[in-house]
């Protein structure tokens, strides 16, 4: 890295980008999220009081938290990109002198604060509600910063590969929601039947929701270190890619 | 001036292409292609539709790969050193490609902090361009809110923004009116006296005429003609630039 302030610029348009879409990418998510909270920690409390050995609002935190982190962080570099892309003005980062390196890091980094800041905004406003402060705050920032990573990274070949804003959508729906939807955001996977569990186990975003809840409530169904593990190499895998598809200038340099 | 490249292998002019190839799978866009330009001319590069124009210019700018030769910008390479040589550059594009996110006042100076600019220096430098081009009263426009003239001004504002040594006009007066192409005419002729090199390509055969010294004419990814204008006129005994342009490329091309 040596152009510094290239790469500052960007994330700053970046971060400029999202302040400007506020009422579509930051409000939506916090204010579902609180709905979630509500609905599920105190209207349904009676009926669900425990699970994993904790109130049930305190083990749905984490795995909302979890839940938007992953999709804000996929959603502002596969959108931001592909409208650059889409609109051309990605050209005017492609002529100035910025590494590959440096693009790739600038929008990942605005994916990632977007992701992390409004995962951290959601745990904080949820922990009015849920009265449990986190039990280690590491491994929250490791699990949000990976997990971040990772979907920023899958956002950016997502938008390298896309064609249409639909072809975007294809990402969202058919892999990141459903999958995190039964990645135990909502249930421990113990309550599910034995075959179940073993399948849940191929779900990569387990190891995320699982390893912040650790970070949170202190107990998690699988070991830490190997959500750790999973999330880490995952992340590493998916910044590769992502670089290497920069570098070789994959539907950016014709 | 000759029709053919340059030999001696130079690489110290403002633009030094040699033996380009660029194909795109079974199509070869650009074949084989050398020139020069030298510091403080005023160049014209022209050629029919799809003959390799903005793919060469692609190339030198960093917005297109190529299969072999090279391209250095002031000495340096646009691959290896492709900071140095995209720092020197300044591109105005054939076809608008603001973020749609900024102002014309961020446009600027976005742009200028992605050269390495820091925020001190970008923002007196776009007040003056933003003076300079009359788009002071128009700084909080986006892209969008703007006429076709001020889109135009906005891209050469921007594309002079890191004060470049190149100036790249891809179609610089596409759609503009009368008044305001004489005035972009003008703007060219005092910055180029100045020093800048240009590199102008556009389909007003009148317009190449009249302000590049040098010619480059392009067609099917190869080079035509290169030539100092008055020679390439007298050598192929013809009037006009279009005439000879005509006669190189063919006259059913679309000029």
């Amino acid at each position: 890295m040596s152009n510094w302030i290239g790469f500052a610029t960007l994330v700053r348009r970046e971060f400029k980008r999202t302040m400007m879409t506020i009422n579509q990418v930051v409000w939506p998510p916090i204010i579902t999220t609180l709905l979630f909270l509500f609905i599920f920690g105190v209207g349904l409390s009676s009926s669900m009081r425990q699970m994993g050995g904790v109130p049930y609002v305190q083990f749905l935190l984490p795995g909302l938290v979890m839940l938007n982190v992953i999709s804000s962080s996929y959603d502002e570099a596969a959108s931001s990109l592909f409208q650059q892309r889409f609109q051309l003005s990605i050209q005017e980062l492609l002529i100035a002198p910025l590494s590959d390196l440096e693009l790739l890091l600038g929008y990942l980094t605005g994916s990632i604060l977007r992701g992390v800041v409004i995962g951290g905004l959601i745990m904080l406003i949820g922990l009015l509600v849920v009265h449990l402060e986190p039990r280690n705050g590491l491994a929250l920032a490791y699990f949000m910063f990976f997990t971040a990573l990772l979907f920023s990274s899958v956002g950016m070949i997502g938008a390298l590969l896309a064609k249409t804003f639909d072809n975007l959508a294809i990402v969202t729906t058919f892999f990141i929601t459903p999958l995190t939807y039964v990645g135990g955001v909502f249930s421990s996977i113990h309550v599910l039947p034995p075959l179940v569990q073993h399948v849940s186990l191929f779900n990569p975003m387990l190891y995320m929701v699982d390893g912040l809840r650790f970070g949170y409530i202190g107990q998690s169904d699988i070991a830490p270190w190997i959500d750790a593990a999973v999330v880490t190499t995952l992340a590493v895998i998916a910044f590769v890619v992502a670089y290497l598809m920069v570098k070789k200038g994959v539907n950016l340099r014709v | 001036m000759n029709s053919t490249a340059p030999s001696d292998g130079a690489t110290s002019g403002a633009v030094c292409v040699r033996n380009l190839v660029k194909r795109y799978g079974a199509v070869v866009a650009v074949d084989d292609l050398s020139f020069d330009v030298a510091p403080g001319e005023f160049f014209g590069f022209l050629g029919p539709n799809g003959a390799g124009k903005t793919t060469t210019i692609n190339a030198i700018v960093g917005l297109a790969t190529f299969q072999s030769g090279s391209i250095s910008v002031f000495g340096a390479d646009a691959v290896k050193q492709f900071r140095a040589a995209r720092s020197y550059i300044g591109l105005s594009p054939q076809e608008f490609n603001f973020d749609r996110y900024l102002t014309v006042e961020e446009i600027l100076i976005y742009q200028a902090g992605y050269y390495g600019i820091p925020p001190s220096r970008a923002k007196p430098r776009a007040e003056e361009l933003m003076a300079q081009f009359e788009l002071s009263d128009r700084r909080t426009s986006t892209y969008l809110q703007l006429s076709g003239g001020f889109k135009r001004r906005l891209a050469l504002a921007r594309a002079l923004v890191h004060e470049p040594r190149l100036l790249i006009l891809d179609e610089p007066t596409a759609g503009l009116d009368v008044e305001l192409r004489i005035e972009l005419w003008e703007f060219l002729r005092r910055i180029n006296a100045g020093g800048m090199t240009i590199f102008l390509t556009s389909h007003y055969l009148e317009e190449v005429e009249m302000l590049c010294s040098r010619i480059g004419i392009i067609n099917r990814g190869k080079l035509a003609a290169l030539a100092d204008k008055d020679t390439l006129i007298a050598k192929h005994g013809r009037g006009s630039l279009q005439d000879v342009f005509l006669e190189l490329v063919g006259k059913g091309a679309e000029a």
